[in-house]
Formats: structure tokens, C-alpha cells, sequence
């Protein structure tokens, strides 16, 4: 390390005071704190999404509709902030595919509009529409789809023909079924599917509407069942939290990695820099309902939550301890300080996306062709998140030079353990 | 012209106490020339283009297979003026796993759309209706080739190509310009604070070139044991597939040799693992890797498959600590 530095780090140290006495293990078990808190948020308000949608199935109305639809979005505000949790946490990755997978070819599940097309080159399913038909091929064998499951749609329905777009469950599957298609282009609006679509009798709309609620009901069961699942295994003696304590140095690089893999790859590139570049509607990481802003700025605060160890509960109670930017602060002070500011700076920039989208500037519009305010306001929450990335991986330099030995961690030198 | 330019910012560069050797050396050695051939084929694509817009000529098609060369040569060179206003993602819009790029070319074809007449126009269009895959479908796709008035379909293919050029030119002129320097001159307050940052840059364009190749270039076509997935193949309506992954391979030995440097025994061990990897894909011969649907030939391109693996291993076990540096967070990160 060139002296410059080391003489800065001295000073630095000099003046820092961190919040919390930061050693690996502490700063292990608030990470595990805060999954296991932000994991519970999300089935909580889950639940809640369930009696609300167990209404609309019951007793089906606009105001019914209207109640799951803002149950789904409150629901979306922990479950966004989880996502850092993935890419270093193996579970996670395991798992997250059934709550959060994305883009779906949506006409596996239900009637979309004639623009949308049949089967395509890459998936043959993409038209399949398994509310309309009880039975169905699917690779050469016989499907009986009379009654939709939880395990229907988990087992045979997933991934089904072995095409990830093919979703059949988790929340987009759930927002597409109280949503429908948002055929408005680059126009404003969301999918404006009529709650009819789970009357009785002759007021239901577009056929099979005790199919469509049977499959509601079977996903959101689901998505609940798979959140329980996530929610123990953060708890005292889960094995998510059992394996990131196995090893102290292991489990800094997960956390690591999670940041570092969210910002980038994920959220900068996949999600919001690629729908700019296309100029596509559909390149909306919820599309049905429009709130793709809120997806990625949530993404923006799960990251600062982790370095920074704390996590807003959705009762509004704090979760918090040492965190990584104690340990940081620690040994290079303006490299922390350096970090705390990017975070910041890319919350600040999602945000910007957030308040224009929620004034009326849907993210619909700011994808289109030649609308350059758009594209700035996305472009920035892009920038800022790949400038965090550079620091994220400054912060594995300088907390592999200390104490912890980052080097060989598989999560962060070897791209596969990443990429599964 | 191009060339003079470059010579005059080799010039001024500041070679001296700052720049590091191996940096340099892979400056002036694999990075510049792959910009230079990639501007110097594109602007003769554009210009044959204008000459000969007709989907089957040969000229026109002599180019594009030139100029595409070029482009997968410096693919794995994913930083700095690449990342630049788009300028890779409009250059190279692959894997289209939703068929965007046939989807917005057929709009475009089918509104006539005016944006077409212009090549500075094209550059608001999206990425999927751009660059050398684009191009590919409006050349050699059974529909695309022959779609809509042949006076629009040929103002297209020109302003694609001119795109293209553009786009070449640009960052090519952005690298000699502006970038060298910043590459070479690390600084507390440079895009790279060390000299390790700028090698880290190298490191994850070797890895992440590895990746792709073995991942989406070889992984796609051959989908899964039950499922292969030859329509999945890149470029195979020009029948470039195979070619693609001998053009990266080739680039990619190349870095990996500077980047060892002075190390003759990893530098040997990487000249012995890209042979075999290179002769197991020339052995294949399959141009579009139709063979991964068939079971004996599947396990060939498996082997050249886990033949790269190895090589990115080294990379990341040997090279990289050789370096002192790790391979950093790159784009495929995502799912």
C-alpha cells in the first residue's frame, strides 16, 4: 500500500469514532439480524396480501381488487429491500427463483392480448394459458391441470420445458393475475384487468374466472409457504445464518458479494440498463402494475441497510448493531466515509426516478425512444449504482489486507459461484 | 488518417514513472490494434453498404463477415469508451432471449419507419434494431432479408452499417483521445486509484471474455442434455457460430500471455490450455453447432466447453494472485 495512504489512514483513524465496537462476528449476526427481520416483513405483509385476496376470490368487487392490489405493493417494500441477500447467500439463490422470478411470458397463465403473439422460438409454452385449459401436452406427456395447486404450479408448471421466462409463481405471477397486461405502451397506466375477472356466474369476464381464482389463490399460498421457509432459516438457529457464521471470512465476503452483485450486474445492468438501451415497455421489472420505480429504489436502500446495519421494520422498530462500515471505519476511515456517500448518492438517484414516476412520469415513458429526461433520470440511478460497485470492491481490498483474508473466497473469485 | 492520430497520442502519453510496463505493453499492443481493425473494417463496411445494399451481394457480405471479425476480436475489451453512450451494447445486442431483435427490426420495416434515413437518427434507436446482429437478420434471415420495400429495406441496411461505423470510429477516438490516459496514469483521484486497479480491469475483461464464451457462446446452443437448443446458437444464420469462440479464444490468449508477463511458466501453461481448447473446436467442425443435438457429438463441444473453464480457473487460482489483484464484480453477476 503506498504510504500516502497509510499516513490518510492514521489520521482518519484519529478522528473516527464508530457507533459500535465492530468485530467479524458481530457484524455477522446484525446482517443475519436484518435478514431474518426483512425476511419476516415480507410474510407478514404477504399475510396480509392473502386475507385481502381471499376476499376478492370470496366475495369479488372493485373495491376488493383494489384492496390486493395495494396489499401487493406494501408487500413489494420489504421483499426489494431482501434482494441483497442473494448472489452470496447460496439459499437464497436456491430459492429466490420461485418468489421473484423475472420477465415472465405471461401467456403461460392466462388470456393476453393478440398482440402478444403465440409460441416463439424460445419458449413454445409462451402462449400455453392453463386457466383456459384444464388439460394440456407439455414435453410429450399428458398434463391434467383440473385442479390448480400449489404443487401444479410449483412442480410441473415452473420453468416448465426448462424456459425461465416461463413463471408460474411468486409475486409477478400474483401481479399479473390482479393486474393484467398494461397495454398502454409507452402511454401512462398499468394493467387495467376488471375485477370481473373473478365474478360468479354470467358477470365473470374473459371465461374461467373460478380457474383464475383457484390459480391466485394457489400462488399466493405458495408465496407464502416459500417466505416461512426464508424467514426460519434466518432465525437463531436456521441454516442461512448457520452457514454465514461458519466462517467469519466466508460470511464478510457474502456480504459482500450481495451488494457488489445487486448493484451491478442485477439492478444497473439487467434491470435498468438494458430497458433504456431497448426502449421496451416490457423491460419493466413489474410491468403490470407500474411500480418499477419503487423495485429498484427498495433495491438502492437494502443495500445501504446492510452496510450501514440498520433496517426499518415495516411496524416502523429499528434493527441494528455493527455493521461493515464500523469494521471499515475501523481501518481505512475515508474509505468508509467514501462508501457512505455512494450509497447515499444512489439512494438519492433511485429516488429521483421514484418521485418523477409517483408525479406522473410513469417508467413506461421514460423508456421510450428519444425521451431524454427518462433516460437521465434512469441513466443516473444506473451511474450511481455502478460508481458504489467500484468502492464495494475498493472495500474488498482493504478488508482482505487487514485481518480478514477475502482472497479465495469462492463467492467472490470464482464468477460460478456468483452466477448460480 | 485514423493511424495518424494514434501515433500522435502514443507521443504524448506519459510514459514515465507512472505508467507501468504491463499496461503499456497492452495498450499499444492488444488494445489499440483491435480498435483500429474494428473502426478500419466498419468504415469499409458502411462504405460497401452504400455501394451494394442487396442482402446477397458479396461485397456487402465479405464486409460484414470482416467487420463482425473485428468486433468479436475486441469483445472481451468491455470498459471505458465501450461502455461509453452505449456504444458496445449498440455494437453487439447478444443473447436476445426474448427476440427483440427481429421484433424491432420488423416494426421498423413494417411502419417505415423514417428514423432509418439517418444514421445519426438510428443512434435513439434501441440497441435490439442495431449493430452486427442486426445486421445478421436484415442479411441472412429466410423473412428479414426479403421483408417490407426493397428501397426502405436497402436505406436500412446502409444506416445500420453507418451505425456501426460510427459507433467503431467513436471509440476508437475516445481510447487514443481520452481513455489511454486515464489507463495509464492512476491517481487518488483517477477512474483507477493503483496501478492493481488497472490490472484488476484486465483481469475481469479476461475472465468475464472466458465466461461468456463458455457460458453464452458455447452454453446456449447446447441448452441442456435433454433439451438442446441449436436455434440458440450466435450469429448461426451467417454460420459464424463456431467462428466466434476461436476469434474470442484467440484474443483472450493473447491477454492472458501479456498479463502473465514475465511468469514463462503460466504463460506456457495458458499457450498449452488454449491449444486444446482451439483443436478440440477445430476437430468439431460444426460452423452453427447443430451437432450439440446429437449425443456423441454433444461431448466434443462439452470437452471445449471445460476446456475454457480451465483456463478461467487459472485465471482466477494462478493469474490473478500472480497479480496481486481479484477478478472484481463484472456484468454477468446478474441471473
Amino acid at each position: 500500500m503506498a504510504p500516502t495512504r497509510t499516513a490518510m489512514t492514521a489520521i482518519a483513524l484519529a478522528l473516527a469514532t464508530p457507533a459500535f465496537a465492530a468485530s467479524e462476528e458481530s457484524v455477522l449476526s446484525t446482517y443475519a439480524d436484518i435478514a431474518a427481520a426483512n425476511y419476516e416483513d415480507s410474510l407478514i405483509t404477504a399475510q396480509r396480501l392473502q386475507s385481502k385476496i381471499t376476499t376478492l376470490i370470496s366475495a369479488p368487487s372493485a373495491e376488493a381488487l383494489t384492496a390486493a392490489r395495494a396489499a401487493w405493493l406494501a408487500a413489494r417494500v420489504p421483499y426489494q429491500q431482501t434482494e441483497v441477500f442473494r448472489f452470496g447467500n447460496a439459499i437464497v439463490d436456491d430459492w429466490e427463483g420461485k418468489v421473484n422470478a423475472w420477465p415472465l411470458d405471461e401467456g403461460l397463465i392466462d388470456y393476453v392480448d393478440a398482440s402478444y403473439g403465440g409460441p416463439s422460438d424460445e419458449n413454445e409454452l409462451a402462449a400455453l394459458n392453463v386457466i383456459a385449459n384444464p388439460t394440456f401436452a407439455l414435453s410429450g406427456a399428458q398434463i391434467d391441470a383440473t385442479r390448480i395447486t400449489p404443487a401444479l404450479l410449483e412442480e410441473t408448471l415452473q420453468e416448465a420445458d426448462g424456459v425461465e421466462a416461463n413463471v408460474a409463481t411468486g409475486y409477478h405471477a400474483i401481479e399479473f393475475l390482479l393486474w393484467g397486461q398494461d397495454l398502454n405502451g409507452h402511454g401512462q397506466g398499468a394493467g387495467n384487468r376488471p375485477w370481473t375477472d373473478y365474478a360468479a356466474g354470467d358477470a365473470c369476464t374473459n371465461n374461467n374466472c373460478d380457474r383464475r381464482g383457484e390459480y391466485l389463490a394457489a400462488a399466493t399460498e405458495l408465496l407464502i409457504s416459500d417466505l416461512e421457509y426464508m424467514a426460519a432459516a434466518w432465525g437463531a438457529e436456521g441454516e442461512a445464518r448457520q452457514t454465514l457464521t461458519a466462517d467469519t471470512q466466508d460470511g464478510i465476503a457474502s456480504i459482500l458479494t450481495g451488494m457488489g452483485s445487486l448493484s451491478y450486474g442485477e439492478t444497473a445492468g439487467e434491470r435498468m440498463r438494458l430497458g433504456v438501451m431497448l426502449n421496451d415497455p416490457e423491460e419493466e421489472h413489474s410491468c403490470f402494475a407500474d411500480n418499477t420505480h419503487n423495485d429498484h429504489f427498495y433495491n438502492g436502500v437494502g443495500i445501504q441497510n446492510v452496510y450501514l446495519g440498520s433496517y426499518i421494520r415495516v411496524d416502523g422498530s429499528v434493527v441494528t448493531g455493527p455493521s461493515l462500515s464500523d469494521l471499515v471505519a475501523e481501518t481505512d476511515a475515508v474509505l468508509d466515509t467514501e462508501m457512505r456517500t455512494k450509497l447515499s448518492a444512489a439512494v438519492m438517484a433511485l429516488g429521483q426516478i421514484k418521485i418523477a414516476a409517483e408525479a406522473g412520469f410513469a417508467y413506461d415513458q421514460m423508456l421510450e425512444r428519444g425521451n431524454a429526461a427518462g433516460e437521465a433520470l434512469i441513466m443516473g440511478g444506473v451511474n450511481g449504482l455502478i460508481d458504489q460497485t467500484r468502492t464495494i470492491e475498493r472495500l474488498v481490498s482493504v478488508l482482505s489486507a487487514g485481518e480478514i483474508s477475502i482472497e479465495g473466497s469462492d463467492s467472490l473469485d470464482d464468477p460460478d459461484a456468483v452466477f448460480h | 488518417m485514423k493511424r495518424i492520430c494514434l501515433i500522435a497520442v502514443l507521443v504524448t502519453l506519459p510514459f514515465g514513472t507512472q505508467a507501468q510496463p504491463v499496461a503499456e505493453a497492452i495498450l499499444k499492443s492488444h488494445i489499440f490494434p483491435r480498435f483500429e481493425a474494428l473502426a478500419t473494417a466498419s468504415s469499409d463496411l458502411a462504405n460497401k453498404a452504400q455501394e451494394s445494399c442487396a442482402p446477397a451481394s458479396k461485397e456487402l457480405r465479405g464486409a460484414y463477415h470482416a467487420a463482425f471479425d473485428a468486433w468479436v476480436s475486441a469483445s472481451h475489451l468491455r470498459f471505458g469508451p465501450t461502455e461509453r453512450q452505449d456504444r458496445a451494447f449498440a455494437l453487439a445486442f447478444w443473447p436476445d432471449s426474448r427476440g427483440a431483435t427481429p421484433r424491432t427490426l420488423a416494426a421498423l420495416i413494417a411502419d417505415k419507419d423514417p428514423v432509418a434515413t439517418s444514421a445519426d437518427a438510428y443512434g435513439d434507436v434501441s440497441i435490439a434494431a442495431r449493430g452486427f446482429y442486426a445486421l445478421e437478420f436484415l442479411l441472412f434471415d429466410d423473412t428479414l432479408k426479403a421483408a417490407g420495400d426493397p428501397a426502405y429495406h436497402c436505406a436500412l441496411v446502409q444506416t445500420v452499417s453507418s451505425d456501426i461505423s460510427n459507433n467503431a470510429s467513436a471509440i476508437l477516438v475516445d481510447w487514443t483521445s481520452r481513455y489511454a490516459g486515464i489507463f495509464l496514469a492512476p491517481g487518488p483521484e483517477g477512474r483507477y486509484r493503483s496501478e492493481e486497479e488497472v490490472l484488476q480491469e484486465l483481469l475481469k475483461a479476461l475472465s468475464t471474455g472466458l465466461q461468456f464464451t463458455s457460458e453464452a457462446r458455447l452454453g446456449r446452443p447446447l441448452g441442456t442434455f435433454d433439451r438442446p437448443r441449436p436455434n440458440r446458437a450466435e450469429a448461426r444464420r451467417s454460420e459464424r457460430s463456431a467462428r466466434h469462440v476461436a476469434l474470442s479464444l484467440s484474443s483472450l490468449q493473447d491477454l492472458a500471455i501479456r498479463l502473465a508477463g514475465l511468469d514463462t511458466a503460466l504463460a506456457a501453461d495458458f499457450s498449452a490450455k488454449f491449444a486444446i481448447a482451439q483443436n478440440g473446436l477445430t476437430a468439431l467442425n460444426d460452423p452453427v453447432f447443430k451437432t450439440g443435438a446429437s449425443l456423441q457429438t454433444r461431448i466434443k463441444v462439452e470437452v471445449v466447453q471445460q476446456n475454457v473453464d480451465s483456463i478461467r480457473s487459472v485465471v482466477t487460482q494462478e493469474l490473478g494472485p500472480t497479480l496481486g489483484v481479484a477478478a472484481g464484480f463484472n456484468s454477468l453477476d446478474g441471473d
